[in-house]
């Protein structure tokens, strides 16, 4: 363990600062017992919360959310880790072209991928369904995990699956008992990311919702365009624990450090 | 027929060929290792005959069967990686139990065989560890007992001791030894250290750029080296470069006499693939255990002490003579025979000269 010098420490604080600050100022609106935003609140109550309860849309749009995040990432996930299996350990014409479309996402700009998703959507039929958008944000968020996937392929040591082989082992059970396993945190990891990532995407998915699947970014966008009560805070102080509460568990499963820079399965 | 037959096998990785024309008989039971310098194609034979690599040329058969025509995973050949290769995210018990599931063994025979495999190289307190908790040497233990549990028809152990350091490593190959003849099975060993191929098998097989040059029984190939190679590379040696000056008799035990430089010494006759030359090149070779002390001037070539290094059970001399430096190694048992910067004469018995085919270099 090395000690971080004083100027390290003040970057470190400020760093944190820096990031912590909006949270603890949602937070703090949130906690208003005042119809406007305000912050520090004037006194503490749970008003804003209890709202949520009378805005049935809201709820029906985090259902959206978390039901699209699920599936997309999930989706995602079942298509990375092939290629990245296939990328990562073996030499093929079209090998860097597989992996310059997977990673394309990252360089479109979201506007240009927003109209282009709704024009292709209206195309094929699919135009405001839940397929629709699930297919959609599986492509925005496929770099992520791919990336992640194939950072753990990189690491991983052939003559395991060799060892496995030879002891009798056939090549989709070699998969399942050996190379998944040793994947996995790259997974976890890229599948948390991603499933993050689809959850509060509102660029491009505000082109191509419609009312019925409106997710839970785009519900708080419009509410927000037309006022500015206490309620948005509330809202995204829910979802700031869900996400501090999802890390946690997977800190739990996994190690957060080990999913994110990668290393040795526990 | 041999139990294991490699006859012509050959693998070419584009224009390189890393194994070229290789044949080796292995008897069952037998104990053999393929020893050679880094990049001879010890590790591409080995590949070849567990199927991790299809040979371009050539065949492998056991038991009369093609072992080519089956696929790696139903070959029943237990392999040790030099990375030893263990499952990361299993125990080590579960490591054991891998290849006896694969083989659909009912879970109380599994069990058992886990438990006595486990045994064999001492492991049982640890069969709940995962492999990242375990010291390189037990590691290893595993790795060998994952291969063994299968009761593979053969087994093939890839450097399986090189990451070790050199006492443990001792300790692993008396214990290699013990347990390869305890279960009788049929073991090809990859190394490019002379002394651990000397020491562990029956028969060693020596490669050199991708060819078999020598396949004999450790003290056969050491006495008899067939090859310069073969010669350096089991063991030290004083190697020379000479000439025949006088042909030997008819008779069997004839000797007769070659030239270092202006030295003029007897030497048993020198083998056919030297030729029918007059006056042939040759590679002389003495071991430094062959080589004695004499007074000055009294053996076959005078020299001075340039070194004498200590190394514990022995010693070993470096004599500056007329021949270049000739190393002599002595047993320890009492006090140094001659002293740095003495001048003594060295000698060896006819018989402990080694004639070679010359090569330019080793
Ligand atoms: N997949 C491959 N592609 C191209 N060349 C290869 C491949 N595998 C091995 N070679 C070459 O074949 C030769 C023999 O390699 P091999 O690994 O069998 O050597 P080795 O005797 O095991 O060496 P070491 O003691 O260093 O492990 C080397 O020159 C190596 O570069
Ligand atoms: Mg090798």
């Amino acid at each position: 363990m090395t000690r971080n010098g004083p100027f390290a420490l003040l970057f470190n604080a400020l760093f944190v600062l820096f990031m912590a600050a909006p949270l603890v100022v949602v937070i703090g609106v949130s906690l208003t017992p005042e119809g406007f935003l305000e912050f520090p609140p004037s006194g503490i109550s749970l008003r804003w919360f209890r709202a949520i309860l009378d805005n049935p849309d809201f709820i029906e749009a985090g259902w959206t959310s978390l039901y699209l995040g699920v599936a997309a990432a999930s989706l995602s996930t079942a298509l990375a880790v092939p290629a990245a299996l296939a990328i990562g350990r073996r030499r093929f014409p079209g090998r860097d072209l597989l992996l310059a479309t997977f990673m394309s996402p990252l360089t479109v700009p979201t506007i240009v991928l927003g109209i282009a998703f709704l024009r292709f959507l209206s195309q094929i039929g699919l135009s405001g369904t839940f397929l629709g958008l699930t297919l959609c944000h599986a492509v925005i968020i496929t770099p992520f995990i791919l990336r992640l996937v194939l950072a753990s392929v990189t690491g991983l040591d052939r003559t395991v699956e060799k060892a496995a082989e030879s002891l009798g082992a056939s090549d989709f059970t070699v998969f399942r008992r050996i190379t998944l396993p040793m994947i996995m945190p790259g997974v976890v990891g890229g599948w948390v990311l991603a499933f993050i990532t689809s959850f509060d995407e509102l660029t491009v998915t505000v082109f191509i919702v419609n009312p019925s699947t409106t997710t839970l970014p785009v519900r708080l966008f419009n509410h927000i365009t037309q006022t500015t009560d206490p309620l948005v805070a509330s809202i995204s102080t829910v979802v700031i624990l869900f996400t501090v509460g999802l890390m946690f568990v997977i800190e739990r499963l996994y190690g957060l450090d080990r999913l994110l820079v990668g290393g040795e399965a526990r | 027929m041999a139990f294991l037959e490699l006859k012509g096998l050959t693998k070419r990785f584009g224009e390189i060929a890393a194994v070229e024309n290789f044949d080796l008989s292995v008897e069952r039971g037998e104990f053999v290792s393929l020893l050679g310098p880094s990049g001879c194609g010890k590790t591409t034979t080995l590949q070849m005959i567990a199927g991790f690599e299809t040979p371009s040329a050539g065949s492998i058969t056991l038991e009369g069967r093609d072992l080519l025509a089956i696929k790696a995973r139903s070959r029943g050949i237990g392999i040790v990686f030099q990375s030893y290769a263990l499952f990361p995210h299993m125990t080590v018990a579960q490591n054991v139990e891998f290849g006896l599931e694969m083989r659909k063994i009912a879970a109380p025979e599994r069990r058992q065989r886990v438990a006595e495999a486990l045994a064999l190289v001492h492991l049982e307190a640890l069969a709940d560890r995962y492999p990242r908790a375990m010291s390189g040497g037990q590691r290893q233990r595993v790795a060998l007992a994952r291969a063994l549990v299968i009761r593979p028809e053969i087994l093939l152990l890839d450097e399986p001791l090189s990451n070790l350091d050199a006492k443990l490593r001792e300790e692993m190959q008396l214990e290699l030894r013990g347990i390869q003849q305890r279960m009788g099975v049929t073991t090809i060993l990859v190394t490019h250290d002379q002394t651990e191929a000397m020491a562990l098998s029956d028969r060693v097989a020596v490669m050199h750029r991708g060819r078999l040059v020598q396949v004999a029984r450790p003290l056969e190939a050491y006495e008899h080296p067939r090859s310069d190679f073969v010669s350096s590379f089991l063991g030290k040696t004083n190697r020379l470069e000479g000439k025949v000056v006088e042909r030997a008799g008819e008779r069997a035990g004839d000797l007769c006499r070659v030239a270092v430089g202006e030295t003029v010494f007897a030497a048993p006759a020198p083998p056919p693939e030297i030729g029918k030359d007059a006056r042939p090149r040759v590679i002389v070779s003495v071991r430094p255990e062959k080589v004695e002390f004499r007074a000055a001037g009294a053996g076959l070539v005078d020299g001075t002490v340039a070194a004498r290094i200590f190394l514990g059970d022995h010693w070993l001399y470096q004599i500056e003579t007329p021949l270049g430096v000739l190393l002599v190694t002595r047993q320890n048992v009492g006090p140094a025979e001659v002293e740095t910067g003495g001048s003594v004469g060295l000698a060896w018995d006819a018989a402990q000269v080694r004639l070679l085919p010359f090569e330019e270099t080793a």
